[in-house]
């Protein structure tokens, strides 16, 4: 036999994972005691699927621990217990033994909720990371499109490290905006895109705060013509949206 | 919370194997989040998962006597039996109202079932979504939905050899994503 070929078929793997039939399986567990390489590949594939599983843990509910305990009849103290003393010559020890019990409670508890919290900011990250991979993607199909203009809009004054990029694509006239970085509004505003056309605002449509939004690359109204793009900030109770109000924060040319 | 204590591999097979608590507590105090991630790939309801990784730890505590060392880590065999009781949770009467159940679907609704990508899937089950159309399919209907080779094999119409080629080709490229 082969055994370099034996072992880069996927047997690993398949027997690992619980995917081989009995009698690959049989077969498996014989060349494991009978030849090393095999025996080190199947330990090296449990290692890093062991690894993965471990980066990709799920808290499970904070009750479960105790249902399982009373199920399987173990009386589960987790806590060293403290052994009484005889308490006129050694109380001290008591209120040491009390107070390290209280800090080991205490440790527990921080080490629970920090982990609770790392396991919540990694979820956090994946979410924003797929939605980052997404966003790239659309991105990606809107710049390889030959049709598509772009434009970068730079920080005005109120803001000049806010930046943005319209996407408008001159044949269907779809204009894309992609918010690389704007302020968190207040509550009772929120930003208009406008196309500037001879030095004529025209309304592209409110953008809801993007991280509302699943997609970071929201799709705005059409634009006919445009020249320039940029984005004020808004009162939300306006009477006539046809016409900018606030401080521009953003704008740059085709 | 594992505070001091760290055992090896051996050492805790052997505490386990004379029902040491502390022991027990140790495996479930490392490894029940890993466990529910798995749990959870397959049964997507939390709460279902809760329930499950339950079994899963009476089912471990019960049956540590059959954990043979010379097939495979400790971890692994966890592992499978979380897959396993997850799977047979899915197929379960109770499981059945809403969600993915027994009878076999159509082969193209199985390949329109996968394909979307679910955002809030997390570990293997995300990285399966790297995989390449069909692979993927083969990757998620046997590893965690369960089905045979014989029975994808008869879903999809595919000869018994190719569907047993083809997991395996994904599984190779599903480990090298993994590294």
């Amino acid at each position: 036999m082969n055994v370099q070929e034996y072992i880069s078929s996927g047997i690993v793997e398949s027997y690992v994972l619980g995917l081989a039939s009995e009698e690959e399986r049989k077969e498996f567990e014989q060349y494991c005691q009978q030849y090393p390489e095999v025996m080190k590949a199947r330990t090296d594939f449990e290692l890093v699927l062991e690894k993965q599983a471990m980066q990709n843990i799920i808290v499970p509910d904070p009750s479960l621990k105790s249902r399982i305990w009373n199920q399987i009849g173990v009386t589960g103290k987790v806590l060293p217990m403290v052994e009484p003393v005889p308490v006129r010559k050694m109380s001290w020890i008591k209120y040491v033994a009390a107070a390290s019990v209280i800090l080991l409670i205490v440790s527990l508890y921080w080490n629970i909720s920090l982990f609770n919290k790392n396991q919540e900011l990694k979820n956090n990250y994946d979410l924003a990371s797929e939605k980052i991979k997404e966003m790239e993607h659309d991105k990606q199909v809107l710049q390889q499109n030959p049709h598509v203009k772009m434009a970068s809009l730079k920080g005005m004054e109120a803001s000049p490290q806010s930046f943005a990029t319209v996407y408008w694509d001159t044949a269907s006239h779809d204009v894309y905006l992609l918010a690389n970085n704007l302020p968190v509004p207040p509550t009772d505003k929120q930003y208009q895109l406008w196309a500037l056309l001879d030095g004529q605002p025209i309304d592209l449509g409110m953008l809801d705060y993007y991280v509302k939004q699943k997609k970071l690359l929201v799709r705005m109204k059409n634009a006919q013509k445009a020249q320039a793009f940029a984005i004020t900030l808004e009162k939300k109770d306006r009477s006539d949206v046809s016409k900018p109000q606030g401080d521009m924060y953003v704008m740059g040319n085709l | 919370m594992n505070l001091n204590t760290t055992y090896s591999e051996q050492e805790l097979v052997d505490l386990l194997q004379h029902r040491n608590e502390k022991a027990f507590t140790y495996l479930y105090d490392n490894y029940s989040g890993a466990l529910l991630g798995i749990v959870n790939a397959i049964v997507t309801d939390k709460e279902t998962a809760n329930d499950v990784l339950q079994n899963v730890f009476i089912n471990i505590w019960r049956r540590i006597e059959s954990y043979d060392p010379s097939k495979g880590r400790l971890f692994t065999w966890m592992l499978n039996i979380a897959r396993n009781a997850a799977i047979d949770e899915v197929r379960s009467k109770g499981y059945n109202n809403s969600q993915k159940n027994v009878p076999f679907p159509e082969s193209n609704e199985i390949a329109g079932a996968v394909t979307g990508t679910d955002i809030t899937d997390v570990g293997l089950k995300k990285i399966l979504g790297n995989l390449k159309g069909e692979l993927r399919v083969l990757v998620d209907m046997s590893y965690f939905q369960g089905f045979t080779h014989e029975e994808i094999s008869k879903a999809l119409n595919l000869p018994l050899g190719t569907v047993k080629t083809r997991i395996r080709t994904a599984l190779i490229q599903l480990r090298t994503m993994i590294q």
